[in-house]
């Protein structure tokens, strides 16, 4: 079978908005992290035009086809030195959080401009996801102390990573990992386990974070599992 | 408010000569699901079989769609996912 893929890109002319340059200036943003999600890339020179006044920094991660383009899952290991601010070219929150997200084990935090293609500017800080953070670190330290984790695993091609998750085994020699599989991860199955005490996340990374509620018992992302003492002990936003 | 780029759609249809083709959309182009089938049907007579599931990204792609005889899948608001093995 073949695949396709179409771009849906937007169809009419991404605005700026009318506060945004002077926005970026009051604050002294001089080098700005640029990122837009896929539907608005076709645009992007022409937003570099009308900002041609500030450095402009675009990056490509591994996972990506194009740079700057902004995936929800670019969620790890933001290199935040060399810009003063992100601006993301999109809408809605999924996206851009993956920014917020991204710097969660940094020191500092840089703040996370949205500009909405009608026009329309937000800012995204660490408030947005603090609840989410303190939960998560919570699970962090739960997986630490407990012995019976249950794996979770996508049978979705572009997301399956059962063979990473082996590294668990090594990593942490007394404790007793569970293999679960599934395609969209039922929720609604998880408690129909009670002998998991609490779930490691080799699925989306977004799954992690932004279903943590759907994990009763506690949920952490495998790349986190990995480097769980490392996470914990270290001066970051997460460990406030 | 995005661009269906149906012309494209029609063009690989014709290329692969598929005769079924499974479209898969985005939550915010779900409801545009009947025109595209309508184009589709109407300009190549392929079969179109919509997806109801989820959409979240190019690493989000139907399963087991061989076993059905799909020739085409054409998938709605993303691009060509490069996974890497394990996270980040």
């Amino acid at each position: 079978m073949k695949t396709l893929f179409l771009e849906a890109p937007y169809e009419k002319k991404i605005q700026l908005d009318p506060g945004l340059l002077d926005y970026l200036k009051k604050n002294n943003y001089l080098r700005l992290g640029l990122f837009a999600s896929i539907q608005f890339m076709d645009q992007l020179a022409q937003v570099k035009e009308l900002l041609h006044e500030f450095t402009l920094i675009t990056t490509k991660v591994p996972r990506t086809m194009h740079e700057g383009q902004l995936l929800g899952c670019n969620t790890y290991a933001l290199n935040t030195e060399d810009v003063d601010c992100y601006l993301y070219i999109g809408d809605g929150n999924f996206h851009p959080l993956a920014l917020v997200l991204g710097q969660k084990d940094n020191k500092g935090l840089k703040e996370v401009i949205c500009n909405d293609p009608r026009g329309e500017m937000k800012i995204l800080t660490i408030d947005d996801i603090k609840s989410s953070l303190k939960r998560y670190r919570g699970s962090l330290v739960k997986f630490f102390t407990c012995k019976n984790i249950g794996v979770v695993i996508t049978i979705k091609p572009g997301q399956e990573q059962f063979r990473p998750s082996l590294a668990l085994e090594n990593k942490y020699p007394d404790k007793k990992f569970y293999y679960f599989i599934d395609n969209n991860i039922s929720f609604n199955q998880l408690e129909n386990f009670p002998f998991i005490e609490t779930w490691v996340n080799t699925a989306c990374p977004r799954i992690g974070f932004d279903d943590q509620e759907m994990f009763r018992r506690g949920v952490i992302n495998l790349t986190d599992a990995m480097i769980a003492e490392k996470l914990l002990t270290q001066e970051s936003y997460l460990n406030r | 408010m995005y661009k269906l780029e149906l012309e494209k759609a029609l063009d690989k249809i014709k290329e692969v000569n598929a005769n079924t083709v499974c479209i898969q959309l985005p939550d915010g182009l779900k409801p545009r699901a009947n025109e595209i089938e309508e184009a589709i049907k109407k300009e190549t007579g392929a079969r179109v079989i919509i997806w109801l599931g989820s959409n979240f990204g190019a690493c989000d792609v139907p399963l087991g769609l061989d076993r059905l005889g799909v020739d085409l899948l054409i998938s709605w608001g993303h691009v060509k996912f490069c996974k890497t093995e394990g996270w980040p």
